[in-house]
């Protein structure tokens, strides 16, 4: 059976590549998702827009609580409670990089 | 289920918030990371022990 | 027969967890991997990293896009690290799926 995993981004400079990470897992055959938190994104380049459409291509997804991100990324929105259950239906959790205490 | 919870850092708001949704109804032991010298044997112990490891930031 | 550990670095910031942990399942009797991505790639240049690499039982690996994009040049091999180990993050799925244990720094 497939693994599900999700990955948790918190830190602007590493979500971009951390997406990429969540993309290598579902290239592996894992169910793969990824939260945005905190962190606005004004514009992403075609080549991440792209590992994004992979993701869900496979069945993934990657979710934002930032309202911002779903508007104008069109990301799934999602709420801090719905990121807690949803981790608890998870193989592997993935709190990756590192935590910003400024939240910018 | 048995689950471990290791902290890197002290854990905010939101992450004290996650831990608390993840860990209901199971049984759950933390280990913390944050420290000078940690026991790196005893955490190994509880990895082992446990069914998942959360390793929060 | 002791547990595996499999550990997927993404943070710059724990390179004595990194070796701390491994020593300590290594003496434990346990299989370690280790997988570094994005900017923890910056650990290679740590003086613990050749050593890590050289370890019994310690299967030490990098993201080779990361560390290009971390601004090194994918030809100059990290000291300690086999070539071959410049990999993809195929490695991150070998650590889920072939190691008891998962653990992210």
């Amino acid at each position: 059976m497939s693994k599900k995993a999700c990955f948790l981004f918190v830190n602007k400079e590493y979500t971009l590549d951390g997406i990429r990470s969540a993309l290598g897992l579902a290239v592996e055959n894992m169910y793969s998702y990824g939260v945005i938190m905190y962190n606005e994104f004004e514009t992403i380049s075609d080549y991440h827009k792209e590992n994004i459409e992979w993701v869900r291509d496979m069945e993934g997804d990657i979710f934002t609580t930032v309202d911002a991100n779903v508007e104008k990324l069109g990301l799934t929105k999602i709420t801090l409670e719905e990121i807690g259950e949803k981790l608890r239906d998870m193989d592997i959790i993935v709190p990756y990089g590192i935590m910003r205490s400024d939240k910018s | 289920m048995k689950l471990l919870n290791v902290y890197r850092s002290e854990p905010n708001d939101d992450v004290k918030k996650l831990v608390e949704i993840v860990s209901k109804d199971r049984d759950v032991v933390s280990f913390d990371l944050n420290v000078e010298n940690p026991d790196y044997d005893k955490m190994l112990d509880m990895v082992f022990d446990a069914d998942q490891t959360i390793c929060w930031w | 027969m002791a547990k595996s550990v499999g550990i997927f670095v993404t943070s710059p910031r724990y390179m004595r967890h990194v070796v701390g942990i491994t020593k300590a399942a290594v003496a434990k009797g346990s299989k370690v991997k280790v997988f570094f991505s994005w900017y923890s790639t910056h650990l290679t240049q740590c003086a613990e990293f050749p050593a890590l690499c050289e370890m019994e039982n310690v299967d030490v690996s990098i993201c080779a896009d990361s560390y290009k994009n971390s601004g090194y040049d994918v030809n100059d091999v990290p000291q300690g690290l086999d070539a071959k180990k410049m990999a993809t993050q195929a490695q991150h799925g070998v650590i889920i799926d072939d190691y008891d244990c998962y653990l992210t720094l």
